[in-house]
């Protein structure tokens, strides 16, 4: 269970949690703040539906909790931008795989912050790849036919040049 | 760090290495694992592909996404944050789904676009393969410094995924400009969806031409219409599915519009062209052809809605009437050329009244063709109208007489080129009567295929002959003989160009009355087909006019032989160009012309001559010095081998064989 991960001296108020649940049962807390950063949930923090816990049906618990992990970071106060990048480019240093995770969990709950981070990320592991090796890096199906990939290819030849 | 297992199927635990190159992303799984309360059973692994990481496990229940299971939308934002357009190019030749994906992405919703690279747009550059694909540097910078690019697909390779790949190739490179499609009924040509690819990534789009696309309709130019705002030229030609919506919501979208051409169109109508008049003020030219459905309410309103730039109005094959006609003929301010073809509900009232409304007045060109309404009345009208009028070309209007040609050759006082066809009305009297005019401009006068002409003239005529006449080209007149030739002949002293193509009834005594009376010399003469014509009128002509003539065509002319060639060796000095097809030469005719220093022939036809053999060889090659076009087709006499020999020394000059 991953818990606020603040280290400032406690508030005068108690924090508010909101609970979170993920697709396969695990259930997380975060703080409001943190959650605000996410479009969805403060949509329904809003409509005060928020004092149970929230079922995300589409989010692994696995992602669930990086997330929550990300938003509790980013929501921190007095975080120099300096360490919070080094942080966040730590955060992305993973399998490409989890990275589509993190891009589909903050698509589904609109947190615009780690859908730019993740999907920058991704666009730099495309940079500077041929066709090819984009393919073979994603695993990609090529549904063209010999003259199609012609076609493309010349029409984009300064792509390889 | 627990041992990898392979989970084979079975319950069955096997030890050894792992399977995954880079052990770190095991690590990375367990350690996030550690602080949390997960449960991580065995696992299989999927097969690993090259040199990089595994991209897709398979969890027991659990599964990691591959890249290809993100949605579009996800895909979106990733391609949007691509740093520059080669990238987007490169991921464009990756799939058929990633090239849609990115060709569907307009231009303003690609962030941190940089733009030098639209330095590198000035490089030239041609295509290796065999279709008529171009990219070459168009200098039109417009508003956005954008669309230089040309693209046209042809045929079999007008297909959406190339559609798509333009969209993409020409977005970070100075932007599409110009696009033509030329369709063929193929199953997989160019749908909506090419087309919108292309509207979305090419907003500098300019000029589009649509020629028989299979299944372009009225989504596409929509889709056009929204994005590509500063389109100038829409040409739609063979398009069954484009009906007014799509042209009306290109009216609306492309306010900068300046020439439009619509061809058989059959569902384009009225309420598109009133959408069009009333919204482009900047139009300049309208060509609307064989479109069934166009009437007089949309010529009507196009006309006279149009501010006053519309200068060039053609309109053929249509349902219009007389209506239109007056409304031209009034609004028609700006307008300089104006053609009306096949217009079968328009009577003599409609041009009559189009000639007298006085709008005309700076039409200079005006071609009219298979119109019933012409008559002698209406063309009088029209030339009096028409103060301004320069050009003035007639076909197939078969009321227009004699009487009525000279009458209009009258009133029009600025003409200057008048070119008649298949005026079967008109006789040898209206050629004369058009010529002999002392205070006409008319610079060039020609007549095709008008079967009315004969050899005869009624009545003798005091003729006063046309000092303004440098161009006569009579074509294809077969009753038109010596005499007539004769007679046209002493009427013209200045002429410098005559055409008698297929006139097959002159002689040479028809011809000298008209050699001998130029005062000016003749410079271009054509001859071609005049079957009657003998090395005696070729010796005058050259005799009188060598020293101003450049261009002879004797194609056809049997009766000519080498003492011609002799003649003209001897007394041309300017002759660039000679046609001696089919004519009765030999290589003695040959070696005569090779052997004058002084001709710097540029262009020699002995096309079917089949007297002329090998032994020309070493005369043409003498020739090597000016010579860029040299015929030698159906030559029997000459051998392939002695060609590619020829072809050798005259390295310079093309020639057909």
């Amino acid at each position: 269970m991953s818990s606020s991960s603040s280290s400032s001296s406690s508030p005068p108020c108690p924090k508010k949690m909101i609970t979170l649940k993920s697709s396969d049962g695990e259930t997380f807390e975060i703080e409001e703040i943190a959650a605000l950063q996410s479009k969805t949930l403060e949509n329904m923090i809003d409509e005060n539906c928020a004092s149970t816990p929230i079922p995300l049906p589409n989010v692994k618990g696995k992602i669930l909790a990086k997330v929550v992990e990300f938003c509790t970071k980013h929501a921190e106060a007095g975080a120099d931008a300096e360490t919070l990048r080094a942080w966040d480019a730590e955060f992305v240093g993973v399998e490409h795989a989890i990275v589509f995770d993190y891009i589909l969990a903050a698509n589904f709950l609109e947190i615009p912050t780690l859908l730019d981070l993740a999907c920058e990320s991704v666009a730099e592991m495309i940079k500077g790849k041929t066709p090819d090796e984009i393919r073979k890096f994603f695993n990609i199906n090529n549904a063209f036919s010999p003259e199609e990939e012609e076609d493309v290819r010349r029409q984009n030849q300064w792509a390889f040049e | 760090m627990p041992a990898l297992v392979n989970y084979g199927g079975e319950d069955q635990f096997f030890g050894g290495g792992s399977l995954c190159t880079s052990s770190i992303d095991l690590d990375r799984l367990y350690s996030m694992g550690s602080s949390m309360d997960i449960y991580c059973p065995p696992h299989k692994r999927a097969r690993v592909c090259g040199p990089y990481a595994v991209s897709s496990y398979e969890y027991e229940g659990e599964h990691l996404s591959s890249i290809e299971e993100l949605p579009d939308e996800c895909l979106f934002e990733i391609f949007r944050r691509l740093p520059s357009g080669r990238e987007r190019s490169s991921c464009a030749c990756v799939s058929k789904h990633w090239l849609f994906l990115l060709s569907s992405m307009r231009r303003t919703e690609i962030s941190g676009e940089v733009d030098n690279s639209a330095k590198e747009d000035k490089e030239m550059k041609t295509s290796p393969s065999g279709d008529v694909e171009m990219v070459s540097c168009d200098a039109s910078g417009g508003l956005e410094g954008d669309g230089y690019l040309t693209r046209c697909l042809e045929g079999k390779k007008a297909t959406d995924v190339r559609l798509a790949a333009v969209a993409v190739g020409t977005n970070g490179r100075g932007g599409l400009g110009k696009l033509s499609i030329r369709g063929t009924r193929s199953t997989r040509g160019v749908t909506n969806i090419g087309i919108s690819a292309i509207a979305r990534g090419c907003p500098s789009l300019r000029t589009l031409s649509l020629w028989n696309p299979s299944s372009i309709g009225d989504d596409g130019l929509v889709e056009i219409a929204k994005e590509c705002c500063l389109l100038e030229k829409l040409d739609l030609s063979h398009c069954p599915f484009v009906s007014n919506k799509g042209l009306i919501a290109i009216a609306e979208n492309c306010r900068d519009l300046i020439s439009l051409n619509i061809e058989s169109c059959p569902k384009i109508g009225n309420e598109g062209l009133e959408a069009i008049g009333r919204c482009c003020p900047r139009l300049q030219s309208i060509s609307i052809k064989d479109c069934p459905l166009v009437g007089d309410h949309g010529v009507a309103s196009l006309v006279s809605s149009a501010s006053s730039v519309l200068s060039k109005i053609k309109l053929q094959g249509l349902n219009i009437t007389d209506f239109s006609l007056a409304v031209i003929g009034h609004f028609g301010l700006a307008v300089t050329s104006l053609v009306l073809g096949g217009l079968r509900n328009a009577s003599e009232k409609g041009f009559w009244v189009m000639g007298n409304a006085q709008g005309l007045k700076k039409v200079s060109t005006l071609t009219v063709a298979s119109c019933h309404g012409i008559t002698d009345v209406s063309l009088g009208a029209i030339g009096k109208g028409c103060t301004n009028l320069k050009q003035m070309c007639l076909r197939k209007c078969h009321f227009v007489s004699d009487s009525g040609l000279i009458t209009f050759a009258r009133a029009a006082s600025s003409l200057e080129n008048l070119q008649v066809e298949e005026l079967d009305r008109i006789s040898l009297g209206g050629v004369i009567g058009v010529i002999s005019n002392r205070e006409m401009k008319l610079k060039s006068l020609s007549i095709a295929k008008c079967m009315g002409i004969k050899d005869l003239l009624q009545g003798s005529l005091m003729l006063s002959s046309c000092t303004s006449l440098r161009s006569l080209s009579i074509q294809n007149c077969p009753g038109f003989g010596s005499a007539s030739l004769a007679m046209v002949g002493k009427l013209c002293p200045h002429l410098e160009h005559i055409d008698l193509t297929g006139l097959c009834g002159i002689t040479d005594a028809g011809l000298s009355p008209l050699l001998e009376n130029s005062e000016a010399g003749l410079v271009k003469v054509n001859l071609s087909n005049c079957l009657n014509i003998t090395d005696e009128a070729v010796s005058t002509l050259v005799r009188l006019h060598g020293g101003t003539l450049e261009l002879l065509n004797l194609d056809g002319c049997r009766k000519v032989t080498d003492a011609s060639l002799v003649a003209i060796t001897d007394n041309c000095l300017l002759l660039n160009d000679l046609d001696m097809s089919k004519c009765s030469i030999t290589d003695s005719g040959v070696s005569v012309l090779s052997s004058a220093g002084h001709l710097n022939l540029q262009v020699l036809s002995l096309a079917g001559c089949s007297m002329v053999s090998s032994k020309s060889v070493p005369f043409l090659k003498k020739l090597a010095g000016s010579l860029i076009g040299l015929n030698l087709q159906h030559c029997r006499s000459i051998s392939s081998s002695m060609v590619e020999l020829l072809a050798e020394s005259l390295w310079r000059c093309d020639i057909l064989s």
